[in-house]
């Protein structure tokens, strides 16, 4: 008799354990959507560049993406046919609600407003990057941020 | 939301702990099959610690680490909590010592909650003090260590009963110093002398006193956390292959130069060479997994007492055998999700220190984990290293917590934006190898205990089988007549076998907690331990609930004990044996061989008995080779009559009588299996008694009977059956012819006396049976002396012949 029932118990406590870990790993996976679904909310200001290089006519272009790379690879999100500017020469990035541009350690440098920029530095509209001769002008969207109302969380 | 998280997990924690410590109070009831014994409650007491001072760990965490990681605490107190039970259950006195140190350490974790961001900031200025001062103290267990238990590697510092070990913290002081010293010098190149030479020489001498100390466990973990921090610092992967070359050439020539590491190898490669002496450790280990099984033997149920040092060094095997694969395969997720949620704080942290600091940790964690479980599943080499928060030990459990508590605090970030990274690679490696690691400790936790455990288990050096003797009755061995021969005495718990007639010992035999088992306790030792003879679903289900046979069954031999008191006695002080046989049925009806001994005095006397010249363990009458001489004349005269037979016939004729062959009873017995020629040939007692009873019963040798009945709980009485079958060897009339010349004047059975002499040795036997005319049961006779004594051969003969005729 004593045997049945501790087998019973011993059962229930292979469920504590299970339960636990189960438990665990459940709101993993919760969170896990919950902060895909966050990230697939987030709206990126649309940027605006006009590219000039040399005496060729400008041209404009837009994007949505979070990353934007230049440089002379034809895989970069801006190829440019100068022979000043590196394979991969600069990158664009948006995080902490700003755009940010970054040298990568190119041969010629990046100059913003015509200083040379050594670490990642935040850009605002009008400002004027240089690779190498090619010359970009920064124009951002208006629309700023929106992301969905979220229910406020009770703290417990 | 994490509030949430971390509290409704710590409750299922708690759930978890408060089922375990209720079959522990309950579990001597389940061990003695009674409701009428002493319950423990003991170990509620460290429960109570637990669950008070987890509360306030979890009230702290919340006030002062609102965005930690929910994950890591309910983790850590599940894992603390279930090996300060398992110590309780072990040992109540190291139960109370563990139990006090829990309760220091979440102390001290709340303490150290209060001013967590300036201790981060602390650990990385003083790096060096911190780790100069920790190989210093752990230099001075050169000079001043001792160890707790008195014997083994002297690895402590010790005082006032308080026991310290430096080498346990050593490690987070190293993580400590290889994460603020690479996290301040950005961009070097591996092979560039900035990153190797602090970092090699520091790390190489805490090598190199532990290799002077013999801590090779913690030895093995400083390699691997310096060739992780090297590996996620470059990113280059020759750094593991060398790191792998360095402990594998280490392993193989310390094989050849130090003692302990050949030691620890052997054992690996091969345990079942040594298994009672260099390997047992990991042999008792490899018991308990096997013994645990599938849902385990429940806590409290199982004996992982047998497994040397279980509270500390051994904790998983003794977690294995009572909570089964189930509970490892549960542990090893924990110990899996508390490294993946420390590589994911590692990732988020907001700077390369506390990212270096949270891999460190968790390779730290990590390595050591898999290092002491595998050394337990023989995956890997055995090191006596501790198994983080669960094994015993005040400086583990310190050092585990401490680990916590900086885990907890890098997780801590409020700001969205961990630190960049240059390649995220190495990461995603070290996650992957740690996954590894613990995937293979899981399946060759399952190897053990499924696939082996069955082999595993029936080995005779398991001393689970003798404990279960201790608890469960064992069958009684009964004389023909139901007169007890070797019964069970005592209560559950203390049962004890007693030989009521001990002259029978070398026959019955005896079963022992040292010496394991030997004659007809051993041959139907499945009948008697309830094996065999129950129903299956009745041995299956009691292995569920008790992890133990059911009670055994009660078997009735051949023997008659009326009889074979009357031939003890003739045999008295000579060396020899006696066989009396039922002709017909081939029941055994008495066996004696002499000298014998006493079982009741094994413990006592089994070494010497072991050793002395003139061998009682062995029983004559069965296991006795003697030359037969002159004494086949009546069974050739059956035969050949007055002829005398080419050695090619009597060849033939001796193969046809089974001289040559085992003989099919169930006992331990022997037959020459060297002499295949007539002179030469050796027979046993046994083998002459079943060939000489063919001139008593028609010629026909009979299959031998010794167990002859076994008490089922179902059916009563039931008969079993023979392992031989009764052959015909002559007509009836030639066997008349030949037992009627050999009559004994005056007296209604024949008789015959032979000798052989081999090396001055002379063995006197007598062959005797009932004519064919005699109406009661037919009996052969063998009386075998291992003296020239024709006389007593006589008089043994007569006298009990005359008993067993007149019954």
């Amino acid at each position: 008799m004593s045997g049945a029932i501790i087998l019973a118990m011993r059962l229930l406590l292979a469920f504590a354990l299970y339960g636990f870990l189960g438990w665990a790993l459940w709101t993993l996976w919760r969170d896990i959507q919950k902060q895909g679904a966050a990230l697939a909310n987030r709206r990126i200001p649309g940027i605006h560049l006009t590219i000039r290089h040399g005496q060729n006519t400008p041209f404009q272009k837009k994007f949505n993406q979070p990353e934007i790379t230049l440089g002379r690879d034809p895989g970069c999100d801006i190829p440019l046919t100068d022979d000043t500017v590196s394979t991969r020469h600069a990158q664009l990035t948006y995080h902490h609600n700003q755009w940010w541009l970054e040298d990568l350690s190119s041969t010629n440098g990046t100059l913003l407003n015509q200083i040379t920029i050594t670490m990642p530095t935040v850009l605002t509209a009008g400002d004027e990057i240089q690779c190498g001769d090619t010359r970009l002008i920064i124009n951002l969207s208006t629309n700023t941020l929106v992301s969905p109302t979220q229910r406020l969380e009770k703290r417990t | 939301m994490h509030d949430k998280t971390q509290s409704l997990l710590l409750r299922w924690a708690a759930f978890f702990l408060f089922i375990q410590s209720t079959i522990l109070t309950l579990s001597p009831a389940v061990r003695e099959r009674t409701w009428d014994v002493d319950y423990r409650f003991a170990h509620w007491a460290g429960l109570l610690v637990w669950a008070v001072l987890m509360t306030a760990a979890h009230r702290a965490t919340i006030k002062y680490l609102p965005e930690r990681d929910p994950y890591l605490l309910p983790s850590a107190a599940l894992l603390s909590g279930w090996g300060m039970l398992t110590i309780w259950r072990l040992d109540e006195e190291f139960g109370i010592r563990q139990s006090i140190w829990l309760g220091v350490c979440i102390i001290i974790f709340i303490l150290a909650l209060y001013a967590q961001q300036k201790i981060i900031l602390f650990l990385r200025r003083y790096k060096y003090i911190l780790l100069s001062g920790g190989l210093l103290i752990t230099a001075l267990t050169l000079l001043f260590g001792t160890n707790p238990l008195g014997i083994g590697p002297r690895l402590w510092l010790g005082c006032c009963g308080v026991y310290f070990q430096p080498s346990e913290p050593l490690k987070l002081l190293l993580v400590i110093y290889l994460s603020a010293y690479l996290a301040d010098h950005v961009n070097i190149h591996l092979s560039s002398l900035p990153l190797l030479v602090p970092t090699l020489v520091v790390t190489g001498l805490a090598l190199l006193l532990l290799l002077v100390q013999h801590d090779l466990g913690t030895a093995s973990i400083f390699v691997s956390i310096f060739t992780i921090a090297i590996f996620l610092y470059t990113g280059k992967r020759r750094v593991l292959l060398s790191a792998a070359l360095f402990l594998i050439s280490t392993l193989i020539i310390g094989y050849f130069w130090v003692a302990i590491i050949h030691i620890r190898v052997d054992g690996w490669i091969n345990p079942w060479a040594d298994p009672s002496g260099k390997s047992y450790q990991i042999v008792q280990s490899l018991l308990a997994v096997a013994n645990g099984g599938i849902i385990g033997r429940g806590i409290g149920i199982g004996s992982p007492l047998l497994v040397p040092v279980a509270i500390s060094d051994f904790i998983f095997a003794a977690i294995a055998e009572e909570a089964g694969l189930i509970g490892t395969l549960g542990l090893l997720t924990l110990i899996w999700l508390i490294l993946a949620r420390g590589l994911t704080a590692s990732l988020r942290a907001p700077d390369r220190f506390r990212r270096n600091l949270a891999a460190g940790i968790v390779t730290y964690l990590g390595s050591q984990s898999i290092l002491i479980i595998g050394g337990n599943l023989r995956l890997l080499p055995l090191t006596g290293v501790t198994l983080p928060f669960v094994s015993y030990g005040g400086s583990s459990l310190l050092t585990s917590f401490a680990a916590l508590f900086l885990l907890l605090s890098i997780s801590n970030v409020e700001d969205n934006e961990p630190a960049p990274i240059e390649n995220s690679t190495p990461y995603a490696l070290l996650a992957g190898i740690l996954s590894t690691g613990l995937m293979a400790l899981a399946l060759t936790s399952a190897w053990w205990a499924i696939v082996r455990a069955p082999d595993l288990l029936n080995r005779t050096d398991n001393p689970r089988r003798s404990i279960i003797d201790r608890y469960v009755p064992r069958g009684e061995l009964l004389d023909r007549n139901n007169q007890p021969i070797n019964i069970t005495e005592g209560e559950s718990g203390n049962y004890e076998r007693a030989y009521l007639y001990p002259d029978l010992a070398s026959v019955t035999g005896y079963t022992h907690i040292v010496y394991g088992q030997a004659g007809a306790e051993a041959a139907l030792d499945d009948y008697l331990r309830g094996l065999q003879g129950n129903p299956p679903s009745l041995v299956w289900l009691d292995h569920l609930l008790y992890g133990t046979p059911p009670p055994g069954l009660d078997v009735r031999l051949s023997l008659s004990l009326a009889l074979q008191s009357k031939a003890d006695q003739l045999l008295g002080g000579h060396t020899g044996a006696i066989i009396l046989i039922n002709a017909e049925t081939g029941e055994i009806l008495v066996m004696a061989s002499h000298p014998t001994y006493d079982p009741n005095r094994l413990s006592e006397e089994g070494a010497a008995l072991a050793q002395n010249q003139s061998a009682p363990l062995m029983n004559r009458a069965t296991q006795g080779l003697y030359p037969i001489g002159t004494t086949m004349l009546p069974l050739i005269r059956a035969k050949f009559g007055e002829s005398q037979p080419t050695d090619a016939e009597l060849n033939l004729y001796y193969q046809k009588l089974g001289l040559f062959q085992e003989p099919a009873l169930n006992l331990p017995v022997a037959y020459d299996t060297t002499n295949k020629t007539v002179e030469k040939l050796k027979v046993s007692p046994l083998q002459l008694a079943l060939a000489a009873a063919l001139l008593s019963h028609d010629g026909i040798i009979p299959a031998p009977r010794f167990a002859t009945a076994v008490n089922t709980p179902e059916q009563g009485w039931v008969v079993l059956s023979t392992k031989g079958k009764p052959i015909e060897i002559l007509p009836p009339e030639m066997a008349n012819t030949a037992a009627q010349s050999f009559i004994k004047p005056g007296k209604s059975y024949w008789n015959h006396v032979g000798q052989a002499s081999l090396e001055d040795n002379i063995t006197t036997w007598l062959l005797a049976g009932t004519l064919p005319d005699w109406k009661g049961a037919p009996l052969g006779l063998v009386v075998t002396l291992e003296e020239n004594n024709t006389f007593l051969a006589n008089y043994i003969g007569d006298t009990l012949l005359n008993a067993a005729l007149n019954q």
